[in-house]
């Protein structure tokens, strides 16, 4: 008897820990001291219109970081998402200026960032060039663009229409924070419940087995990277919306971002390995650390710092704990 | 032998969180002695070796070198203690020459700053001399052959003056030509006075080169032996800890033709491969290793391109060019390289069993976790998984369970033709008579298999048919009636060899 009420209640608590790994509650448990830390320190911390702040400014680095998990779930990386985003940000930004429909003007700039992914996918997949190398070249390759297509000068005076899209908020949540929400959701039921995530696992995680058991490769790459690119243009959009303005330089540095928050939520450089929720969890603390040190008033060299420690000892923790889920 | 051991353990033990990996090892190994160390996946061997290299402490007892224990805390320390391992998986740098290998860790240096390229590579020669003398200490490592590595690491141990040398499953990639020069530099090296401990799934071996042997099973010594009293069956009981029955041959072929293939050539290694492959039956491929018979399957598995020729399946032509298409015509290859080329380390047993049918589990785009459960339950009852745990890791589980995960991929993909590329290297005894079973099994309903296999006992255990590959192309095809160990060997020993021998053994004679 004891034996049967064991097992029963043995077993949600087993299927839950299966949702929900070990290393992705380890991350939690990290954002979770670390507000603890900043509500101590800075008064008013836990103010609502704070904790939305914070999700706000996230958000695009969130954004990004689920399209480099993906690609580095598949064992490939991507530095050229900061210039893919100025590249779509830019196009879209000077049609709209020029009165092309909004529709029409995101789609473009969408579509910029899928080309910008599957250019950079099938000299990774096809090509078969190191995907370090394809994206620092591409990186370089894109921000040129962008900066000759405007001269080097920001595209400014984007219609009032336009920024109300992404300026817009539903259910006291800044619209911006319910996109890339969705896209998280998105990107969880793709990599949990879709051969195609379950391929990209394998891909990473060895990729001569996969070839044998049938797992195309190919696709399942360049599908990554250009995910990637597409989610990049999502970001480019939400940010000129904001500003109102698309510069050619906007995106500087966020690749570096973008893998910080990945690697903080458990993604292996290595390939095969990475998660979801641990990687908004880890953009997250990303954000929660700016915000906290903002409002705290330290210098931008000690946030520097300690975005530094914080990924350093983000994998310090993943060393320890290595192999036990 | 002396009165002290060259090496002993002495009650040596190991627990880490949760199991108890060695519990109260006793056991010497005198001077020039050549000891083997047996027992299946999981019974301690790999465990005592780490202790003896100085990977792991042991948590109880000590190891005594010369009557002296030692503190073994460092992989440094066991090196300096005289204690040269030599691993399953060399530990070597292919780009870099052989001696840069050979004094890896420490360089002989000029002034402590400059690598005295020279003088290393003159003292591995001459290290070397006595063990294969064709080998260039200058030569990239890279550019040897398997066998010859291994040389490498043993000249490594003389220079470094072992007292001790282990070696674990040192010959699971030779063929028995270098697997009998590596067996008198085993016996050199123990002339010179070095205690070897010699770990080998490979009974025959260990029984060919070795005077006694210890057994261990989970974790324990079940006993040390003298080889020269005991059977090999005794052995292997001590080892499984049960009696393994005999097995029978028996087969299911049919007349029915379910794969054939005609005049098949890729651009390098195979040439006009021809035959055919009925329902039930289990076809033997034997061979030299570079024969072609893994590149035939790798062919046939859609794994490489062919260059030309036919292959049909139920009569009807099918196209291989690329897995995908081999899996949609029914063929799934289990192949030789479990952990480079068959398992996704990280990812569970159900999901790599269901890696090459992800579509049958989501026919609307989204895997129907539930039921790839079950199938996942079924078919590793089916092919009898242990530990039953099909959302652990499958880096956690032995070779043996690997492969029959492996195996079970393709019982979920409905494969109908198997081909299996040495389908129990490194798996224990125990796990081989399961793969075994299973392939009999496989085959008596209905199923074709292909078995190339380097174990001749293997091919004749199994097969019903035996094609003897040579060159990249078959020489011979042998029927159950004819099939012996010296016939097939007779067939796959190239012509130009023999011819070659002759021809000295001629000018000899003149």
């Amino acid at each position: 008897m004891t034996d049967i009420t064991e097992h029963t209640a043995a077993r949600p608590r087993a299927e839950f820990l299966h949702r929900f790994s070990v290393r992705d509650a380890g991350t939690l448990i990290g954002l979770v001291v670390i507000l603890a830390v900043f509500g101590v320190l800075v008064p008013g911390f836990f103010a609502e219109r704070n904790l939305i702040n914070i999700l706000q400014q996230s958000s695009i680095n969130a954004c990004l970081a689920l399209g480099m998990t993906l690609v580095i779930i598949s064992g490939g990386i991507d530095l050229s998402v900061g210039p893919t985003a100025a590249l779509s940000a830019v196009i879209s930004a000077s049609m709209l200026v020029a009165g092309v429909p909004f529709p029409l003007a995101i789609a473009a700039g969408f579509a910029i960032g899928l080309v910008c992914g599957l250019l950079n996918g099938v000299l990774v997949a096809y090509v078969g060039l190191q995907p370090f190398i394809v994206t620092l070249g591409t990186l370089s390759t894109y921000r040129a663009l962008a900066l000759i297509y405007t001269g080097g000068n920001p595209v400014l005076g984007l219609p009032a229409g336009f920024r109300a899209i992404f300026n817009g908020s539903l259910f006291g949540l800044p619209l911006a924070v319910i996109i890339v929400a969705v896209v998280a959701l998105i990107a969880w039921i793709i990599l949990k419940k879709t051969p195609f995530g379950e391929y990209l696992l394998a891909v990473g995680g060895n990729e001569e087995a996969a070839y044998i058991a049938g797992v195309p490769i190919a696709r399942t790459k360049i599908a990554a990277y250009m995910i990637s690119g597409l989610l990049a243009a999502l970001a480019a959009q939400i940010l000129i919306g904001r500003l109102g303005a698309a510069e050619p330089i906007l995106g500087n540095l966020w690749e570096l971002d973008a893998i910080a928050a990945a690697a903080i939520g458990g993604a292996s450089l290595m390939g095969g390995k990475g998660s979801v929720v641990g990687t908004i969890l880890g953009a997250v603390i990303l954000g929660t650390m700016r915000n906290g040190l903002t409002l705290m008033n330290v210098q931008s060299f000690y946030q520097l710092l300690a975005t530094g420690l914080i990924i350093l000892a983000a994998m310090l923790i993943d060393r320890v704990t290595r192999g036990r889920g | 032998m002396s009165v002290i051991s060259r090496l002993q353990f002495k009650g040596i033990s190991k627990v880490f969180p949760a199991v108890r990996a060695l519990s109260d090892v006793s056991f010497s190994v005198g001077a020039g002695e050549i000891h083997g160390l047996l027992g299946e996946n999981g019974a301690g061997k790999s465990t005592l070796l780490r202790i003896l290299s100085g990977v792991y402490r042991p948590t109880a007892g000590s190891v005594l070198i010369d009557g002296r224990p030692v503190m073994l805390n460092n992989p440094v320390a066991a090196r300096a203690a005289g204690v040269a391992m030599i691993h399953q998986e060399l530990q070597q740098v292919p780009r870099l020459s052989v001696a840069q290998n050979m004094f890896l860790g420490h360089p002989l240096t000029r002034g402590g700053i400059f690598v005295a390229r020279r003088e290393q590579e003159r003292r591995a020669a001459e290290a070397l001399a006595a063990l294969d003398p064709t080998i260039d200490p200058a030569a990239p490592l890279g550019s040897l052959k398997v066998a010859q590595r291994q040389i490498v690491e043993i000249a490594r141990a003389l220079l470094d003056r072992a007292r001790i040398v282990a070696m674990d499953e040192p010959t699971s990639s030779l063929t028995p030509s270098e697997f009998k020069r590596l067996a008198e530099v085993i016996a050199r090296l123990a002339r010179d006075g070095v205690a070897v401990v010699y770990v080998s799934h490979k009974l025959d071996e260990v029984f060919g080169i070795c005077q006694r042997a210890t057994i261990m099973r989970d974790g324990v010594v079940v006993g040390s032996v003298d080889l020269a009293q005991v059977s090999e069956k005794a052995v292997v009981s001590m080892m499984v800890g049960r009696e393994l029955a005999q097995e029978q041959h028996r087969s299911h072929a049919s007349s029915e033709v379910r794969l054939s293939v005609r005049c098949l050539a890729s651009a390098t290694k195979v040439r006009d491969v021809s035959f055919d492959l009925h329902r039930g039956e289990v076809l033997g491929i034997a061979g030299l290793v570079g024969s072609g018979r893994t590149e035939l399957l790798r062919l046939l598995a859609g794994a490489d391109r062919a260059s030309s020729g036919t292959v049909e399946i139920d009569g009807k032509a099918v196209k291989l060019s690329n897995p995908r298409d081999a899996i949609a015509a029914g063929i799934g290859l289990v192949p030789e390289e479990r952990k480079r080329e068959g398992i996704v380390p990280l990812r569970s047993i159900s999901n790599n069993m269901a890696l090459a049918s992800m579509g049958v589990f989501a026919p609307r785009g989204v895997i129907d976790h539930t039921r790839l459960k079950r199938v996942a339950a079924e078919k590793m009852k089916r092919v009898n998984l242990r530990p039953f745990l099909l959302d652990r890791p499958i880096r956690l589980f032995s070779g043996g369970n690997q492969q029959k995960a492996i195996i079970g991929r393709w019982l979920a993909a409905g494969t109908r033709i198997l081909l299996f590329d040495e389908p129990t290297r490194g798996i224990d005894v125990g796990a081989k008579a399961e793969i075994y079973h299973l392939i009999e099994e496989l085959a008596a309903e209905g199923n074709s298999v292909v078995v190339v296999s380097s174990e001749l006992p293997e091919v004749i255990r199994l097969a019903d048919r035996v094609l003897v590959m040579r060159d990249g192309t078959v020489a011979a095809e042998l029927d159950r009636a004819d099939l012996n160990e010296q016939a097939i060997a007779a067939h796959a020993i190239p012509q130009s060899e023999t011819q070659a021998g002759k021809a000295q053994g001629h000018r000899a004679g003149a």
